[in-house]
């Protein structure tokens, strides 16, 4: 019987002395395990680059960068609900640029209002209809960079800032639309008390059964007298939200194709309403 | 007496006999067939090493023979397996990967069944490919199989070497006197205290497989003078890392047992165990992956957090199990064992879970590997530069650091902490598939000998069991917020707000916390009632058994959430299906002279479908599979064993069919971006071929031998298949071509040529074994008419259908040998010291098994992929060299 009250004890003893091996200390960072941390400071607006490359560009041509250029801007727009695939956008004040990697879930880690540089050499510029977009090489074009090595050209600057680092959209109005340069395109953009044409309380962003051979629904948007194509995604996450009817004011990236204008919400809720509206 | 018995055993005999066709049918779905049967029996033997029986004059007593070189030994098969079989019941990925672990019959009348359970194990050889569903496990006679899901689960047991040491093994067609043996055969243990050697018992294991160091301690009373006994055992395994790279092992084992004799006739005991575990696991890659690390143990699951290694996949199970026996000796003749066993489970596999617009945090997923760039499978595609240069890169990525290759943990912490800087939820999160069970069989079995020659045993046995499946947020990687209960995947799909989205209706938009069920949420309920018996008639010259049982079945899905896609069929019960079936068989063993025996089998067996098997999506809904039947399983074998001076030989041929088979998987379906369930019904599988052992007894310390099988195992009819994808956007019937594929996971060919020699209390022994033709998982998905496509028609005219070839792992050589000395020390005191190595000549490329992608090569549209999941297995590989080091000591 000593036995079995010994083999008891050790067992229990064994028992509490089994502690969980699984268990692991929550990481901190000083530095985000992300990205590249030795690229050094910017020494180029995106502005300038996009001047530089202005000839490219506006060819819908391709460029690889061989100079030591290094950007720097705040996420303005991404790819969080699905609408933008595989880009995002950056604005510093002076610009704003289309970034193409080609991975999905960029918004991990380019979290709106995140502050990042951007060491360009090595990586391509361009123009995808014409408009500014830095990436790689597709069949000739511009396209994504690899997943691989866009962590090598990319360092994250601090936290993301709620006042996107004090990086405001451009307010714009419907001369834009018949003045504007459309050599500054992409452009982070407010656009005030404007309405979807399609919005009818029924309509939805963006249902497979209107979709183009791209999965895309196009939607207008009435600015005065102008109406202003809106490109949705069906994958976005509100693909099936029904259109808010009513006047707005609206926060987005203003892009071209070719000669079109268009335009890219990264969320609605980049969209204010500004009387009580139908959502 | 004997007149009551034999009358009641003959009636259900006759029952059995006389019924054909329909018996009992339910409104809810069943229907069943019941026929004659027959099968023969022999009788049964405890397990040593069964060497013996064929008239060997090595004696082992168990005490002396080496943990792992004992056959049947619970917690060696399922240690050597527990990585990679996900015997857990969790519906994912993985599940494909299920495969059994190699459950033996362990018969000791045949050198063949009870030696290639431990012989063949490295390649996970199931005996004739059976699943272990057909393998029944008993302890004092209470089963205990799980009825969700049919197999035993060797967790329970894990580590308890000792304790279940007392195993009796037969096949199919031996007379049991404990319960009735399925196809698989079946196997008791008894767990009754005073069966165990009083005395001191300690061993020591050190070894490099996925633990990498066991101690364990067992004591005996033996039966005391006063007639109680007690059996005490507790061993503990451990690894920190096991042979496979981020796997850890951390289990702890226990085992009480008393045991009061109250008179001649009437004894009682109770037994409890269980085996409290932690343990990470091993996952598939494919070939290229394998490629790129440079190792076929590559493993996806771990990555570094804080520079130290995670896995992703944590099983942690503790089955606490409780076993009360009442054994009656009614008179000289008669016994009557009556057992209860109860156990409630807990059982948990963690994996990563993610927000849906997240990227797939798992390293191997195929957007990140080389030959996603470009087809490189096809000969006459020209790749352009970029591609190449893609290729480089992603080739590059994976070779240039180990970090590389797995999981990124540091960056998952990141990206919730981004996401929560801008006030969102987690992007990434680790989830817990909880599938706990409560179990409570009864079983009383009367064993009575009517004559010297006649024997006969009635059974009953009764269980009931609940599991309960839930998923549960275990860590939500440094997030403050996961959000609500909604279905990520669906969120797009439908309009927000609507119900749909939700995965519990009745508590909309519920705030998640670590620890909090989410997700699903449901009970399994199965009840089952068996009767059976058996009569055994022997003498010198014939050994007859005649045995038979009917069955009745329920199962019932108990919904605890409303599924926002099954609104009115997810709460609640889903109604009770009701399965009458039932069986028999016949064995006939025929001694033509001491030399010569020839022994003959038949066997019939009804069995309801299994429960796990039986539900369409059952994470979300109530429904039955529609076209739910018993299935039925037909055998028959003929053995010839012989004694020739030194040699002693038995050669057997078999062949089974089982018809009417439901089977189900569940997968995450990329093209759907959506959990996708695919049930089966009306399946046909045959097994049949032979298998032979020879022994040649050089001297009585000498001997060589030869073992070896040689079978078919494969689906011959196509199923009828029911698709259907969590957000039910596809919702459909189709036919399934499963006919040709064959089982997998377990080598068809397998042949050893080995010697044992011993002396002086030493033994050695040495196998060179072959396998080949080990199949991996066919994917029913993949073989799904729509996804093949219609057929095309050739130039000779002949029609041709694009079905996949299912993957064969080639053939090759694994050689194992082991040492052993037996050391008596003073005072009774016994040293026992064994080595085994497994693996000798280092062989890495023997695939023990796998399973192909449930993917398409084709967007739906039709348009190819730059990927080949077609060319793409995910496999498993046999351990490279290992040793067992085993000290013990008996005091």
């Amino acid at each position: 019987m000593k036995a079995i009250k010994y083999l008891f004890t050790l067992g229990l003893l064994l028992f509490a002395a089994t502690s969980c091996m699984n268990e692991h200390d929550e990481p901190v960072f000083t530095t985000p395990p992300f990205g590249n941390n030795s690229i050094g400071e910017a020494n180029t607006t995106i502005e300038e680059l996009k001047e530089k490359y202005a000839s490219v560009i506006s060819a819908s041509g391709v460029k690889e960068i061989t100079e030591d250029i290094i950007i720097e801007g705040v996420v303005v727009a991404n790819d969080e609900s699905g609408n933008i695939y595989k880009q995002f956008v950056i604005d510093d004040g002076t610009g704003s640029i289309i970034v193409g990697v080609n991975d999905v879930g960029l918004y991990a880690v380019m979290v709106r209002g995140q502050k990042v540089i951007i060491d360009c050499k090595g990586l391509h510029v361009g123009g995808y209809g014409k408009m500014a977009q830095i990436g790689g090489l597709y069949n000739g074009k511009i396209g994504r960079m690899q997943k691989v090595i866009y962590p090598k050209h990319v360092k994250l600057l601090g936290t993301p800032a709620e006042d996107y680092y004090g990086i405001e959209p451009q307010l714009i109005d419907e001369n834009f639309f018949t003045n504007g340069n459309k050599e500054k395109l992409p452009l982070y953009v407010r656009m005030n008390n404007v309405s979807f044409v399609e919005a009818n309380g029924t309509n939805l962003y963006a249902p497979e059964d209107e979709a183009n051979s791209s999965n895309v629904v196009e939607r207008r948007i009435k600015m005065g007298n102008t109406n202003v194509i809106f490109r949705f995604s069906t994958y976005a996450d509100f693909a099936n939200e029904v259109l808010p009817q009513g006047n707005f004011d609206i926060v987005g990236i203003l892009t071209r194709y070719n000669d079109y204008w268009q335009f890219m919400l990264s969320a609605t809720s980049d969209i204010y309403p500004i009387e009580p509206v139908n959502r | 007496m004997n007149k009551i018995l034999k009358f009641a055993s003959m009636l259900l005999l006759a029952i059995f006999c006389c019924t054909t066709g329909a018996v009992a049918t339910n409104s809810a779905v069943l229907q069943s067939n019941i026929r004659s049967v027959s099968d023969s029996t022999q009788r049964t033997i405890y397990i040593d090493r069964g060497k013996d029986l064929l008239n060997k004059e090595i004696k082992r007593d168990p005490i002396h023979t080496p943990d792992t070189t004992l056959l049947n030994q619970p917690s060696v098969t399922a240690n050597e397996y527990d990585a990679f079989t996900f015997s857990e019941g969790q519906l994912d990925e993985d599940e494909d990967v299920i495969q059994g672990s190699s459950t033996m019959t362990g018969s000791n009348d045949d050198y063949f069944l009870s030696e290639v359970g431990y012989l063949f194990s490295p390649m996970r050889f199931r005996i004739r490919a059976y699943e272990n569903m057909y393998n029944n496990v008993y302890a004092n006679g209470v089963l205990l199989n799980d009825a969700e899901r049919g197999n035993f689960s060797y967790g329970m047991i894990g580590g308890l070497n000792d304790a279940t040491r007392n195993r009796e093994g037969s096949t199919f067609l031996e007379n049991t006197s404990y319960g009735y043996s399925s196809v698989g055969g079946a196997s008791n243990i008894n767990m009754r205290a005073s069966q165990y050697a009083a005395g001191h018992k300690a061993s020591l294991v050190g070894c490099n497989r996925n633990y990498l160091a066991r101690a364990m301690y067992t004591y005996s009373t033996g039966l005391m003078d006063n007639g109680w006994a007690f059996t005490g055992s507790a061993s503990y395994r451990w690894a920190n890392e096991g042979v496979i790279e981020g796997t850890f092992y951390n289990s702890f084992g226990y085992f009480f047992a008393a045991e009061k004799r109250i008179n001649d006739k009437h004894s009682i005991s109770i037994a409890t165990w269980g085996s409290p575990t932690e343990r990470a696991q091993q996952g598939a890659a494919t070939e290229e992956a394998y490629w790129l690390a440079n190792s076929h143990y590559y493993n996806p699951n771990w990555g570094y957090q804080n520079g130290e290694k995670r896995n992703a996949r944590v099983v942690t199970s503790f089955e606490p199990t409780v076993l009360f026996t009442w054994d009656w000796q009614i008179n000289k003749e008669t016994r009557l064992t009556t057992s209860v066993a109860g156990k409630y489970g807990k059982y948990g596999t963690t994996a990563l879970g993610w927000n849906g617009n997240a990227a797939d945090p798992r390293p191997n997923y195929y957007q990140n590997l080389p030959s996603a760039a470009y087809d490189v499978w096809d000969p006459s595609y020209t790749p352009t530069e970029d591609e190449i240069a893609d290729w480089q890169q992603r080739y590059s990525y994976w070779k240039s650091s180990k970090a590389n290759r797995q999981i990124d943990w540091d960056y998952m912490y990141f990206a919730n902490k981004q996401a929560n800087a801008a006030g969102g939820n987690a992007l990434y999160y680790v989830e817990k598939r909880n599938n706990d069970q409560m179990m409570l069989n009864l079983s009383s079995i009367l064993n009575h000998e009517i004559n010297n020659n006649e024997k006969i045993t009635l059974g009953l046995n009764v269980g009931t069991t609940k599991g309960m499946h839930y998923k549960t947020l275990d860590d939500l990687l440094g997030s403050n917020s996961y959000g609500t209960d909604i279905d990520k995947f669906s969120v797009g799909d439908f309009a927000p707000g609507s119900d749909y989205v939700q995965n519990d209706v009745d508590n909309p938009n519920r705030i998640i916390k670590e620890g909090d069920v989410f997700g699903y949420d449901y009970d399994i309920y199965v009840n089952n009632a068996r009767l059976f018996t058996q009569y055994t008639f022997n003498n010198s010259i014939a050994n007859i058994t005649l045995g038979a049982h009917i069955d009745g079945t329920t199962m019932e899905r108990y919904g605890n959430m409303r599924n926002g896609r099954a609104i009115n069929n997810s709460k609640g019960s889903s109604g009770t299906a009701k399965f009458f079936s039932g069986g028999a068989k016949l064995g006939v063993v025929w001694n033509i002279n001491g030399n010569n025996t020839i022994s003959f089998g038949w066997g019939l067996e009804n069995r309801a479908p299994l429960a796990y098997n039986s539900f369409i999506a059952p994470r979300m809904r109530n429904d039955f599979v529609y076209g739910l039947e018993n299935e039925e399983i037909w055998s028959q074998e003929i053995s010839y064993k012989l004694n020739y001076g030194p040699v002693t030989a038995k050669f057997t041929g078999y062949y089974t069919q089982f018809d009417d088979v439901v089977e189900q998987s569940a997968f995450y379906n990329d093209m759907l971006s959506n959990f996708t369930y695919l049930s089966m019904t009306g399946l046909q599988k045959k097994h049949y071929g032979v298998e032979a052992a020879i022994v040649y007894n050089v001297t009585s310390a000498l001997s060589f031998n030869i073992v070896g099988t040689w079978n078919e195992a494969e689906y011959t009819k196509n199923g009828n298949g029911f698709l259907i994808s969590e957000n039910e956007k596809v919702v459909q019937n189709d036919m399934v071509y499963m006919d040709g594929a064959h089982v997998d996971g377990s080598p068809l060919t397998a042949l050893s040529f080995g010697v044992d020699y011993n002396t002086n209390g030493w033994y050695l022994s040495a196998n060179a074994n072959y396998y080949d033709r080990v199949y991996i998982g066919a994917s029913s998905y993949r073989r799904l008419s729509s996804v093949v496509g219609a057929p095309e028609v050739d130039e000779q005219g002949n029609t041709i259908l694009d079905i996949p070839t299912q993957y064969k792992g080639k053939g090759g050589w694994l050689v194992d040998a082991s040492i052993g000395k037996s050391i008596r020390l003073r005072g009774g005191k016994q040293l026992n010291l064994n080595l085994q190595l497994q693996n000798i000549l280092n062989n890495e490329d023997m695939v023990t098994g796998g399973y192909e992608q449930n993917r398409d090569d084709n967007y739906s549209d039709g348009e190819a992929r730059t990927y080949k999941f077609s060319k793409n297995p995910f496999l498993y590989y046999a351990n490279a060299f290992n040793f067992y080091l085993n000290i013990g000591l008996r005091f």
